[in-house]
């Protein structure tokens, strides 16, 4: 039971270590002036994958025939199509086109990065606060554009308060609307972060878990440890259950990600 | 026992019983009414979203 008691001590340094890994350093450079994290660092090779998709795609689809086929092809056509309908037309209602580049490419890109921090040794280009909010302020600031583009800088200003409430309480309900639309900024961006860090976190914490029962067994051969070793096949079951929800978060929040992005530039075209 | 770890435990009974209201409300309509599945879906999806991001924003506070 020794060698069991040590692996417990080496698993709370490695969770020190896991929870290390999502602060935020530079590869290159200086964090407080001019650097590259990590993050930004997979960032980019989400970026690149997107880009060697999208080509490979285009590839495929420009051939002589013009007419879909394979697996690949579809595939990314009903994702393309699933933004279309899903994303776009069920909340912007006919105004979709003009939306439609920019909201394909948020989710995307946000599907990319929480795909890309799926492998091992990986981590999700969406794993810091600093990315995400980068993202979520590209949303904010096209949401904003589009409400001056509609009405106009003043005319956007006075939309955020509703219309039909008399003088004085109109004045409050305007700062609760200017302050709950800044709040988005937050909101956005915090509850990718909270995703990627958690779900990373569990299944890093169910991996170490894997391996501390079978650390004994590297000590000495007998039906104890081979009895404890047999623990962390029940760490793997859940391990990989962890993983398959972890799959389905990283789509779901890309999604969420893009609806919300959708609504918030509904609300700033819309007539209220 | 930390503190956190039992705040962390609030917001988990928190967010339990509104997903659990979300998902019970939302099945029931969709009996009700299987035409406007795709639209209740996603209304769902929104719906936990929100809950689900201040049960991880108790997460990160009671690890940080």
């Amino acid at each position: 039971m020794d060698a069991l008691s040590t692996a417990f001590e080496t698993v709370s340094e490695s969770m020190g270590e896991l929870i290390d890994g999502f602060y935020t350093r530079a590869v290159v450079g200086n964090v407080d002036t001019v650097g590259i994290t990590p993050y930004l660092v997979w960032y980019l090779i989400a970026g690149g994958l997107l880009v060697a998709l999208v080509m490979a795609f285009k590839k495929r689809c420009s051939s002589e025939d013009h007419v879909p086929h394979g697996p690949f092809v579809n595939g990314v056509e009903s994702l393309v199509d699933f933004i279309r309908n899903d994303v776009c037309r069920g909340t912007l209602g006919d105004t979709w086109k003009s939306h439609f580049p920019f909201l394909a490419t948020l989710f995307l890109m946000v599907l990319l990065c929480n795909l890309v921090g799926m492998l091992p040794t990986w981590k999700p280009g969406s794993g810091s606060t600093g990315m995400t909010a980068g993202i979520a302020a590209m949303s904010f600031f096209y949401f904003v554009m589009v409400g001056v583009k509609v009405r106009g800088g003043w005319g956007y200003i006075k939309s955020l308060a509703p219309k039909g409430v008399m003088f004085p309480i109109n004045i409050v309900v305007w700062a609760i609307e200017v302050f709950s639309t800044f709040l988005r900024l937050v909101t956005l961006s915090v509850r990718l972060f909270c995703n990627m860090f958690a779900g990373h976190m569990v299944m890093g914490v169910f991996a170490l878990m894997c391996t501390i029962f079978v650390e004994p067994l590297f000590a000495s051969i007998t039906a104890q440890t081979l009895g404890v070793a047999s623990m962390s096949i029940l760490w793997m079951v859940l391990l990989v259950l962890i993983y398959a929800v972890e799959l389905m978060v990283a789509f779901i929040q890309a999604y969420v990600f893009a609806l919300l992005s959708a609504v918030y530039v509904q609300l700033a075209e819309a007539d209220h | 026992m930390d503190l956190k770890i039992f705040g962390y435990a609030l917001c988990v009974i928190g967010a339990t019983i509104s997903i659990a209201l979300t998902a019970r409300a939302a099945a029931s309509s969709m009996a009700r009414q299987p035409e406007v599945q795709g639209r209740l879906f996603t209304v769902f999806i929104l719906a936990a979203a929100f809950i689900e991001s201040l049960c991880l924003i108790g997460f990160v506070v009671a690890i940080m």
